[in-house]
């Protein structure tokens, strides 16, 4: 009697342990982004709120910020940082022509916007040559997961053309 | 034995999350929290703050209850709209009050003295009695005030300013109590003077001479403007007279048309304010998720002579974004943009569709707003140099940051270009209602986890995962903000965790170190006026609400501090005639200044 009585509190401080904590545990089952400190699959100790900061010092310190707004104006690799400090980090570019996943510029040989004046007739050379380009950006640390943006410039390629006006 | 076990767990298991939810959603059920000697400091400042306006407000002119809409702290006096001809009037906007009579009440609410609310109703009464036109329009709004000396209306746009509301989301559930009639006749004629029932057109100027139509909710609803092409996307009709749909003047006219519905249990307002909303998710990018400001173009009435000109950027010259963008090809329209009036877009009407979805059970509302709100966020949402910003951008994704301007146009001077847009705080709030309203936890993940980048951006610290029950705040924290504020509050009754108004307190005790002094609130210590709108008094009412066992959807709620009066005027220089807004002439000015 007295076992299934304690059978029956330890059931109870169970299941209330998972109602205060319904929520997030609910969103946990379904997503990878919510962990809790014991699940991180690197064995780190740290808490949820640590691999937050953590993935925020990637951000900002692991150097890819040093890019944004930077004018590129040679191909080749930029060697984006791949990770930092446990911190994974893959690049998505909405340009792949231009900055590929892996972080290699090809100038592109035609320039961004061909700008006239309103009159959609007289030339504006040399206005807006530059290619803006946002590169999405995902930190990992074990199972959980920030987004970033990158914003680079691209110069075009010497000898590029300017002559698609879509006005 | 074993049967009764069972019976008795499977009753733990039903019960157990239920409290464990119920605990987390019932204000009545949240701890019980001292009131602090620096709680009611805090009240204190707002009553001063309040009884200064009153004083000084009412001591103006004995024979009116209006007060102006800023005091100057240094004397005392109304702020003076001055005209070209130099006439120095001191105005009152009923429009650009609205969260001065939500304090009022507020205030009554916390101190249980009805003096405060009183006021109030004693304002309203003498404006809804004495100034609405025949028509129904009352007068208020961006071009006409009430002129403090005469008690005259005024009109700040040439001598017949139309009637203007944009977000100004006025206090109708206080105005129904004070004045219903009048109320209702203002609403009825707020949508005859400003939509056009054939054409969903819809002009944010409303003429006062527009005869009043008691029938006006009874036209039959008509199809949708917006229809797609043959990949789906929506096509903006090029064909508005001269009316543009900007979704400022259409939130306003949608939040008055709920209102009415839902008291007078009349289903046709309701109906129309979901027509009018409708078409702006319609024009909305169904890829991206982005929304538009406007769902209609101007057609071209003007000579192809003044057109030509690029400095002319009146509408009738056709979409003026068109105009000055066209290097981007047809994606180059007013509708598309996304670095100008994103506050209107995704927070003033995010707020209302919010307001409306949870009290008049639009429940569909929630997921667009998500869907708005992901889409925007997803494609624009960038943090440079510590800071919150966005990318600026077409709504389909088409980037314009970097890019320069040829020609002067209604968007800018010519070689302008365009950088990143600052992400003020306002945006926390319709994020954080999303959240809260949407139902399943799935559902929520990508939106909290932009919250928690904005909130950590804005110095506040970490909420954590998911629910935020287990945040890392930053306690210390310096921002002075009221919408920071709010935020705070409602994640403290959404979770119950202490933490949240331990923060929310430490903001709270910065607005006032910040913006108190010389017995008002002001945008900061330097500035002159103070202004009644401003949100800081109504949030941290509802605190000081919050602390003493109220639920914050009991109390006045915030929608807006939009209210600005619009026209003509004498720059402060004293040379140059302008067309200018208070907040760019008025509102700017320093004690500096007026020394």
């Amino acid at each position: 009697m007295k076992k299934l009585f304690f059978l029956f509190l330890m059931m109870t401080l169970v299941l209330a342990l998972f109602a205060c904590d319904g929520e997030s545990s609910s969103v946990t089952s379904q997503t990878t982004a919510q962990p809790t400190s014991s699940s991180i699959s690197t064995g780190s100790e740290l808490s949820e709120s640590e691999i937050y900061a953590l993935l925020v010092e990637a951000e900002e310190l692991s150097g890819m910020q040093s890019y944004n707004g930077k004018l590129i104006s040679e191909s080749g690799d930029l060697h984006l940082p791949s990770s930092y400090r446990g911190v994974t980090i893959i690049y998505s570019s909405r340009n792949e022509d231009v900055i590929s996943n892996d972080g290699y510029v090809t100038l592109p040989d035609e320039c961004w916007i061909e700008s006239r004046e309103q009159d959609g007739i007289t030339p504006k050379p040399g206005l807006n040559d530059n290619w803006p380009i946002v590169v999405d950006v995902k930190l990992t640390y074990g199972n959980q997961e920030r987004s970033a943006k990158l914003m680079f410039i691209v110069v075009p390629a010497d000898g590029f053309t300017c002559d698609k006006y879509k006005g | 034995m074993l049967k009764k076990l069972i019976l008795l767990t499977a009753i733990a298991v039903l019960i157990f999350p239920l409290i464990g939810n119920f605990s987390r959603v019932k204000a009545k059920d949240m701890p019980d929290v001292v009131y602090t000697d620096q709680d009611y400091s805090r009240l204190h400042t707002v009553i001063q703050h309040v009884e200064n306006v009153l004083h000084y407000g009412h001591g103006y002119n004995s024979e009116t209850s209006l007060l102006p809409d800023a005091i100057n702290t240094l004397n005392g006096e109304p702020a003076k709209w001055v005209f070209p001809n130099r006439a120095e009037v001191p105005y009152a906007d009923l429009a650009n009050q609205q969260n001065f009579m939500r304090t009022l009440v507020a205030l009554s609410m916390v101190t249980g003295s009805e003096k405060y609310k009183n006021e109030a109703i004693s304002i309203l009464d003498e404006f809804l009695t004495n100034y609405q036109a025949t028509s129904g329009l009352m007068y208020w709004g961006g071009h006409r005030a009430i002129n403090l000396d005469t008690l005259e209306v005024q009109s700040t746009e040439n001598e017949d300013g139309p009637h203007e509301l944009k977000n100004m989301m006025p206090y109708y559930e206080l105005m129904f109590e004070v004045n219903e009639a009048a109320t209702i006749k203002f609403i009825r004629q707020l949508w005859t003077a400003h939509f056009r029932w054939g054409t969903a057109d819809l002009n944010r100027h409303g003429s006062y001479g527009t005869a009043f139509d008691a029938n006006v909710f009874g036209q039959p609803l008509i199809d949708d403007v917006i229809k797609m092409d043959n990949d789906g996307l929506p096509i903006i009709p090029k064909d508005a007279p001269g009316d543009l749909p900007f979704v400022n003047a259409a939130t306003d006219l949608a939040y008055a048309a709920f209102t009415l519905s839902h008291l007078l249990g009349d289903p046709a307002p309701k109906a129309w304010a979901e027509y009018l909303m409708r078409q702006y998710h319609l024009a909305s990018h169904p890829i991206t998720g982005m929304t538009v400001y406007q769902y209609k173009s101007t057609m071209v009435s003007k000579s192809p002579s003044e057109c030509a000109i690029p400095s002319y950027t009146n509408s009738g010259c056709g979409d003026r974004v068109a105009r000055q963008f066209r290097d981007f090809g047809p994606i180059a329209r007013e509708s598309s943009v996304q670095w100008k009036n994103t506050q209107a877009i995704y927070v003033d009407n995010t707020l209302m569709l919010l307001e409306a979805a949870d009290k008049y059970d639009i429940d569909y509302y929630v997921d667009w707003v998500r869907g708005y709100l992901e889409g925007y966020l997803d494609y624009t949402y960038i943090r440079i140099e510590g800071k919150n910003k966005i990318i600026p951008m077409f709504y389909d994704g088409t980037v314009t940051y970097g890019y320069t301007v040829p020609e002067v146009g209604y968007y800018g001077p010519s070689n302008m270009r365009l950088g990143y847009v600052d992400m003020p705080t306002t945006y926390l709030l319709p994020i954080l209602r999303t959240i809260l309203a949407t139902e399943e936890a799935i559902d929520k993940v990508k939106l909290w986890n932009y919250f928690r980048d904005i909130v950590y951006t804005f110095g506040m610290g970490d909420v954590g995962p998911l629910g935020g029950n287990h945040p890392a705040l930053n306690y210390d924290t310096a921002i002075d903000d009221p919408f920071a504020l709010m935020a705070m509050i409602e994640l403290y009754e959404d979770t119950a965790n202490p933490a949240y108004l331990e923060v929310a307190r430490t903001i709270a005790n910065n607005i006032v170190r910040e913006r108190f002094h010389r017995g008002f609130f002001v945008q900061n210590e330097i500035m002159l006026y103070s202004r009644l709108d401003q949100p800081e008094t109504l949030a941290l009412l509802i605190l000081d609400g919050v602390i003493r066992g109220y639920s914050s959807s009991e109390m006045p709620y915030y929608l807006a501090d939009s209210g600005y009066i619009h026209g003509y005027l004498l720059s402060n220089d004293g040379v140059v005639e302008d067309r200018s807004y208070t907040q760019t002439v008025i509102y700017v000015k320093t004690i500096y200044d007026w020394e």
